[in-house]
């Protein structure tokens, strides 16, 4: 690697440095307390998924290039430039980690390995070795943002027939509504009618004043790792937010899309939002708890467990809001073991499901989740991310689990009608 | 003193205690000057409070709960280790000034006693933790992690504490004389008594000063600037 590459390397790391990092790069005691809490490196083995590992690549350029120490003695931190073997391997190690930040809770220093390899990603793409797919998909919301007009009839005739389904599906006039100024919720769904339809529903019977975002919240920038394309998809809901006067932005059963919203968008646009942004299973909880949509408290017959995503659990802080909504419909609710902070990441985040080149890696990092949702005998998994659901989704085939999985809304959905009938 | 004792008994224990302590401060105020992530990294749950953070900052950081669940084995050496060297640290603090009340209460004897068997206890401890950590570092995963200053370090606090262990077991000098000795530390004019300088103990006590002034050196450079880190970082979990 010649000396300019290395040069931009290093500024880059330079650019994402703060003071977070710089501690975590400092003081990493490479305990390795943290290798058993990694699904991807208990399910492996391997060094390059062991999470104090990934962080000690970047560390080492870290060592030669930030710290005097690193500089005289090289050696003995086995500082170094980066070179292609040591890209390779931080590739690898980069994109494979699903952001979980179990290492971080497990870690006596509460070391976020997540963090640093952030970094990592932005030295990946300024080598020009940032995940291709990731790339594209990224740009490919891009454009849709900086080129609404050409989309926005087919996206409305698609609502159309999002309500004729609902129409035929449910006997009743259910509307999405789009572009209403001053609505109360901004609701961000996925892109696919099958996070609008049940939202829709409960929306309808709520009374609620909302309206549809015509963009999706799924964020691949955020996964590809560059903080200034993340920002501007996620401009994309927030500026239509903004615009149309909305009390809050709804984001739908999604984790990373969640936390891009409620914990980082502030922070990169460096401003303060005028509405505050929320996840739907709190309004929905909400919404039980006011009275504001009844469920039959028995409707679910089957023995249901929750996964709890680590974007909006562990690193958003939504733990209960979930629980109270299953409890509430079905009777025989079961909780997985560890669950909430210490859950066991499914293996499907960080946008790992699209990257075909870690599938293996991925199916064999889900054995701990797979254990977790045998030893409960659940016969449905509520899971409120669909990254969470994908992976599951090819865990339950593989491992013959015999398992229905679906987003909360849906299980509410049919509480609502059991409770009407 | 000759040469070497002043090296590393006088002259080398003021140079060690410079280089630490300006490290430190050069470490820390490098850390606060660093501007702060701009995104909120804490993870949940978390306490509402300030002192429910506090609360929680010190669990983390003094028990790590979380830790100890995943490796107790790990996580039990690392509480000795920390408990046994704080209790030696302490123990340390009567070359300083004599614990008087304890002296009072125990009388002089007793007072040796108690320090030999507090003294020793940790001193023993601390040395099971630090060879089951170089042990660790031997194979597998640990190995493969592992840095040369990782080795450097344990090796380092290795030899501290077997010459610290020396100097409690074998040695047959008793407080007194090494609070002579440090006391003419404190007034800038070291010098070793007179049953120091005759003692073959006088080498055991350069060597353990040796690997104290070096550990003290290297200190601010090296991982273990966790002893301040972690406080920080563990603050991050838990906050905004």
């Amino acid at each position: 690697m010649d000396k300019q590459t290395i040069d931009t390397l290093v500024g880059v790391l330079d650019k994402r440095m703060n003071r977070q990092m710089k501690e975590y790069l400092d003081i990493c005691a490479r305990c390795a307390i943290c290798k058993d809490s990694c699904h991807q490196y208990v399910a492996t083995g391997e060094m390059k998924y062991l999470p104090a590992y990934r962080a000690e690549l970047i560390r080492k350029i870290y060592r030669k290039y930030f710290t005097g120490a690193g500089e005289f003695v090289p050696s003995l931190y086995e500082a170094r430039d980066p070179d292609d073997r040591l890209m390779d391997e931080l590739y690898d190690s980069t994109y494979a980690c699903t952001g979980c930040r179990r290492c971080m809770f497990v870690c006596p220093f509460s070391i976020d390995n997540a963090w640093i390899l952030a970094a990592a990603k932005g030295i990946l793409i300024a080598a020009g070795k940032g995940n291709e797919i990731l790339g594209q998909l990224a740009d490919a919301a891009l454009f849709k943002g900086d080129n609404m007009e050409m989309f926005r009839d087919i996206i409305v005739s698609g609502f159309a027939d999002v309500e004729r389904e609902l129409q035929q599906e449910t006997g009743r006039d259910i509307k999405i509504p789009v572009d209403v100024q001053g609505a109360d919720i901004l609701y961000v769904a996925l892109a696919g009618a099958h996070s609008i339809k049940p939202a829709a529903v409960i929306f309808d019977a709520a009374g609620a004043n909302w309206t549809l975002s015509l963009f999706e919240s799924a964020n691949y920038g955020f996964f590809f790792g560059d903080p200034a394309k993340a920002k501007l998809i996620a401009d994309r809901f927030m500026n239509e937010a903004k615009r149309l006067g909305v009390k809050e932005v709804v984001i739908t059963e999604c984790g990373h899309a969640y936390r891009v919203a409620e914990m980082f968008y502030e922070a990169w646009a460096k401003e303060k939002m005028p509405f505050k942004v929320r996840h739907i299973l709190e309004v929905i909880d909400e919404y039980i708890a006011d009275g504001r949509i009844k469920v039959d408290p028995k409707a679910i017959k089957e023995r249901v467990t929750y996964h709890d995503p680590c974007q909006i659990g562990r690193n958003g802080g939504i733990y209960e809001q979930p629980r109270n909504i299953v409890s509430a419909i079905a009777p025989d609710f079961v909780d997985m073991t560890p669950n909430r902070e210490a859950q066991w990441c499914c293996g499907g985040g960080g946008g790992i499901v699209a990257m075909e080149e870690f599938k293996d890696v991925r199916l064999a990092s889900g054995g701990k989740k797979v254990e977790q949702i045998r030893a409960t005998g659940a016969k449905i998994l509520a899971c409120p991310c669909e990254n969470c659901r994908l992976q599951i989704t090819e865990l339950n085939e593989l491992h013959d689990l015999g398992l229905k999985i679906v987003p909360v809304m849906e299980l509410v959905v049919e509480a609502m009608e059991t409770a009407k009938a | 003193m000759d040469l070497f004792s002043y090296l590393t008994s006088g002259l080398g224990v003021y140079v060690a205690l410079v280089v630490f302590t300006l490290g430190m401060a050069w470490r820390a105020y490098q850390w606060s000057t660093t501007p702060r992530s701009p995104v909120r990294l804490g993870m949940f749950p978390k306490p509402k409070t300030g002192i429910g953070r506090l609360g929680k900052l010190m669990k983390d950081t003094f028990i790590a709960p979380q830790s100890a669940r995943i490796e107790p084995r790990m996580w039990a050496m690392a509480m000795l280790f920390h408990v046994a060297a704080l209790a030696a640290f302490v123990g340390h603090l009567r070359l300083v000034h004599e614990f008087t009340p304890l002296v009072n209460a125990l009388g002089i004897e007793g007072m040796n006693a108690f320090a030999g068997i507090a003294g020793g206890l940790a001193g023993i401890v601390m040395l099971v933790a630090v060879l089951y950590w170089l042990g660790r570092r031997t194979y597998g995963p640990y190995k493969n992690l592992s840095v040369p200053e990782d080795y450097f370090l344990l090796i380092l606090l290795l030899l501290v504490v077997v010459m610290g262990d020396h100097l409690r077991f074998v040695g047959g000098l008793h407080a007194p004389t090494y609070i002579a000795w440090f006391q003419s530390l404190l007034h800038f004019s070291p010098a070793f008594p007179a049953e120091l300088a005759a003692s073959g103990e006088r080498w055991a006590l350069d060597f353990h000063m040796l690997f104290v002034d070096l550990l003290l050196i290297y200190f601010p450079f090296s991982k273990l600037t966790h002893a301040i880190g972690a406080f920080a970082t563990n603050l991050v979990r838990s906050g905004e």
